[in-house]
């Protein structure tokens, strides 16, 4: 099938919404999403974007049955290791289900690499869910480690009160 | 104990540097450190920083055996969540061992967490080793949660070769 992998436009953040609610969905957590194409098109574009993202397409005449041609995307921003310097955070990585197995999933995470590898950076990291099973196979087909079951690291985080509590207490 | 936290500045990056060996140390992994104090100032102090600083100093009749009066640190990074939109990531936190138990690893934590808000974030968000037991109950204690016990997230990585293949489209 043709496709074109390609820089996201503020005009693509729709599509993006969509298909964010579509990966939460799969994940199970869509009452999650708080954000929409809104908050997307105001921090993705700009000098100093908080993430960048690639889009996937289909010409028209292969659009899905709910018309779209716009059928996979990756988010990502860079982040720093301070044992190894410059790495990329893969933050999402989605091909809608009916287009799936056509390599859009192995192209779009293709192009983050080669970013990461132009940017100089060392580390492409990234998180899956432990009961996804298909994604857990399929990355670490490509080579990747899983951090948490070889070296014990949790993610971590404060939101909501406990963030704005943790902030009232700032010097 | 008198201390100030500071932004950091491009001068700090010798005792960041120095700090940060001291850190991995600590995490049993000090031959894990690539980056050095030139690598810390091009990331952290151009045009678009990979990472921002801040940094606890004591007065100079404070300063620690060996003679360093800037004593702690914290790297961070703002970085995107799909449901939720704007983060922040703390990178690193340190405190000399002989400053501990004076509130200055919470005053950088308060403070990343300040500066996060005022820059629109709703989450903080960093990793822990699981047998860290004092550093995963300073957090929990402060009232952020197990993202990884929680919810099943792990963290992924591809690096070297299983990075290279990827960005060469060969895998």
């Amino acid at each position: 099938m043709r496709f074109t992998i390609s820089a996201a436009k503020p005009e693509d953040c729709k599509d993006i919404e969509r298909m964010i609610m579509e990966l939460a969905v799969y994940e199970n957590m869509p009452d999650q999403v708080k954000i929409s194409h809104k908050e997307l098109e105001r921090d993705g574009f700009g000098p100093n974007p908080f993430y960048h993202c690639l889009v996937a397409e289909v010409p028209e005449e292969h659009k899905s049955k709910d018309g779209n041609t716009t059928v996979g995307y990756v988010i990502f921003f860079y982040t720093y290791s301070t044992w190894k310097g410059r790495t990329v955070y893969m933050e999402d990585l989605y091909v809608m289900p009916e287009f799936r197995g056509n390599g859009i999933g192995k192209a779009l995470l293709g192009a983050v690499a080669k970013e990461a590898k132009d940017q100089l950076c060392s580390r492409l990291q990234f998180s899956v869910l432990d009961w996804n099973k298909p994604s857990l196979d399929f990355y670490m087909a490509k080579g990747a480690e899983d951090l948490t079951a070889k070296e014990g690291w949790h993610f971590l985080r404060f939101h909501g009160m406990a963030l704005d509590n943790l902030a009232q207490e700032a010097p | 104990m008198d201390f100030t936290i500071r932004a950091a500045t491009f001068e700090d990056c010798k005792d960041i540097s120095r700090m940060i060996l001291e850190l991995a140390e600590f995490e049993k992994v000090s031959d894990h450190v690539k980056i050095t104090q030139r690598d810390l100032e091009q990331d952290g102090f151009s045009k678009n920083p990979f990472f921002h600083g801040i940094i606890a100093e004591v007065p100079e009749h404070l300063k620690s055996r060996e003679g360093h009066t800037k004593i702690g640190y914290s790297l961070y990074f703002y970085m995107y969540n799909t449901w939720k939109g704007r983060a922040v990531y703390m990178v690193d936190l340190y405190v000399m061992a002989e400053f501990r138990g004076k509130g200055i690893g919470k005053a950088l934590m308060t403070k990343v967490s300040q500066l996060g808000l005022a820059a629109g974030c709703t989450q903080l968000n960093f990793t822990v080793l699981d047998w860290n037991k004092s550093s995963l109950d300073f957090y929990l204690k402060q009232g952020c949660w197990d993202v990884t016990s929680e919810l099943g997230y792990h963290c992924m990585r591809c690096e070297g070769e299983a990075l290279q293949h990827l960005a060469q489209g060969e895998l």
